[in-house]
């Protein structure tokens, strides 16, 4: 300990690079962290793309899209809860470190795992497929998973910040899972029918589902794909905005 | 001590804080000078750990005021963070990660890029070299104290808030603990601790306070303040043979149990 009454402010630099260095580490060595981003959409792709029984950029889109979900809705949104509840942001809150950053650092880990999942899941696809994508297809799925990145890491942000208990975020998460992949699948068959086809172009996975869609050519630009990306960029302002108005720092 | 001169590090001034309408600090003020080890005490639920968190910018008080070397928690939280060191009486740190990758996040938070060896030779300091590659939650309880001490202490605060800070620890480390807060005194520091042991707020603290219900109810040397209670009815009624801190705390605070 020492008199020097100027304890200097640390570089923001340096404090980014300590939160992103700690968050990416977490989620490496997190095994539930690997199953909800790796693995869960593998299987998804490697499931649905068995029977061949849609177009390859749908299936890929769709397998990409639910590994967004469960990354955010059950990985990002729990682990935010638990560090919560256990005391592990009031010891970060001590420092001096904004709040933002301790939020933007776990986001950004969040959203580069997110893309380089997506790029695993298209590589795995177009093996499985034999089909080859070009660099401009990897682009633009990169850009769709980015904005479906954000709209699941919003709703799960919307999720931590009107929710306290960890117990409960972790089952409203599950359940909003599920009920979000069925009225996409269910939807986009259309077996229920064009106004529930309709509804499910306007949730978050059907919206997602039709945008990967989209770019892969599958289907030229229409209305259902601008109604996709306008739904997706107000869940994220909505969202967004009551998961940081409403966000609580203190575990009780 | 030459109080008079001495300048005040730390001050919180008629602190109000209220959780809902429950309040849990109610117009306590005390200050504490530059190179002062001062003690805050009082009964569970007393208000310590709540009056901790306004001055670590955790918690925003009703009223009052806490001002830091100067600067204020609530306006200039990040300035005032920067000078405290803190030990938490409940913290806990991300569950993935090793000690050693926590004391490197911490260091960094700090503004401190400590190399691996230094950081090996921090937790060295703390006799946790060996644990370097556990997570913190399989340390024991002691070892989780020491480990949160050095994570306060990683970038020698001019001021460092213990909450409980020897609560748990075996006699070695509480000496240890007792031997780096004289040190940290000699460097120029101060520090604000909160205890409920008499012995050691006798063996270390300069002044301490002592808090029930949010409120001052006593404040001075260790020693003064069983000089000045001696006589209080309601504390020749709890002492057995000669008047202790502890008795003056008992007498002051009433025997019953806090929920
Ligand atoms: N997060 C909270 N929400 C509601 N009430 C709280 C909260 N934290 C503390 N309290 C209440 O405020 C009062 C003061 O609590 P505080 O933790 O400051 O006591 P303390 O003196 O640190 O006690 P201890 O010696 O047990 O640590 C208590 O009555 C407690 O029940
Ligand atoms: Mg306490």
């Amino acid at each position: 300990m020492t008199e020097t009454a100027a304890s200097p402010m640390p570089q923001l630099g340096l404090t980014l690079r300590s939160l992103v260095r700690a968050d990416a580490t977490v989620l490496l060595r997190s095994r539930q962290a690997l199953i909800l981003n790796f693995v869960l959409p593998i299987i998804v792709l490697v499931v649905t793309n068995r029977g061949r029984f849609g177009n390859p950029g749908f299936l890929i889109g769709m397998a990409i899209t639910y590994g967004l979900l469960s990354s955010a809705l059950i990985g990002y949104s729990t682990t935010v809860a638990r560090d919560r509840e256990a005391g592990v942001f009031q010891r970060l809150r001590v420092s001096p470190t904004p709040t933002w950053a301790i939020m933007a650092s776990r986001l950004g880990v969040q959203l580069a795992t997110n893309l380089a999942v997506a790029v695993v899941v298209m590589v795995v696809g177009s093996i499985i497929h034999s089909t080859a994508f070009t660099a401009g297809d990897y682009l633009l799925i990169l850009v769709v998973s980015l904005l479906g990145a954000a709209v699941f890491l919003s709703l799960g942000q919307a999720l931590v910040g009107l929710v306290r208990s960890a117990t409960l975020i972790n089952a409203i998460g599950r359940v909003l899972y599920i009920l979000l992949i069925l009225t996409g699948i269910l939807g986009s068959t259309g077996i229920l029918g064009d106004d529930f086809k309709t509804f499910a172009s306007w949730t978050p996975v059907g919206a997602l589902i039709n945008l990967y869609s989209a770019v892969l050519n599958l289907v030229p630009w229409g209305s259902d794909e601008t109604t996709a990306l306008i739904a997706c960029l107000g869940y994220i302002v909505v969202f967004a905005g009551i998961g940081i108005r409403w966000f609580r720092w203190d575990p009780q | 001590m030459g109080d008079a001169e001495r300048p005040a590090i730390l001050e919180v001034r008629e602190l109000v804080v209220r959780y809902g309408s429950q309040t849990a600090v109610d117009g306590l003020g005390f200050s504490i000078l530059r190179g002062e080890i001062f003690g805050l005490l009082g009964p569970n639920g007393a208000g310590k750990t709540t009056t901790l968190s306004v001055i670590e910018g955790l918690k925003k008080p009703v009223s009052g005021s806490v001002s830091v070397d100067g600067a204020s928690p609530i306006h200039a939280p990040l300035a005032v963070k920067a000078k405290l060191g803190v030990q938490l009486q409940a913290s806990s740190f991300q569950a993935e990660l090793t000690i050693e990758q926590l004391a490197r996040l911490h260091a960094g938070l700090y503004g401190l890029d400590l190399p691996r060896r230094a950081l090996r030779d921090r937790l060295a300091d703390v006799g946790l070299e060996q644990e370097a590659a556990k997570p913190f939650k399989k340390l024991s309880g002691g070892q989780q104290q020491r480990f949160s001490l050095m994570v306060a202490t990683i970038h020698d605060p001019p001021i460092l808030l213990l909450d409980e800070p020897t609560s748990g620890l075996d006699p070695q480390s509480r000496r240890q603990l007792w031997d780096r807060i004289e040190r940290s005194r000699e460097a120029g520091g101060s520090v604000l601790l909160t205890t409920h042991s008499m012995e050691e707020a006798q063996a270390v603290c300069d002044r301490v306070a002592i808090i029930d219900h949010g409120r001052l109810q006593a404040l001075g040397a260790p020693g003064e303040l069983v000089a000045m209670h001696r006589d209080d009815p309601r504390v020749r009624a709890v002492a057995r043979g000669d008047v202790t801190l502890e008795d003056v705390f008992i007498g002051l605070t009433g025997s019953a149990i806090r929920d």
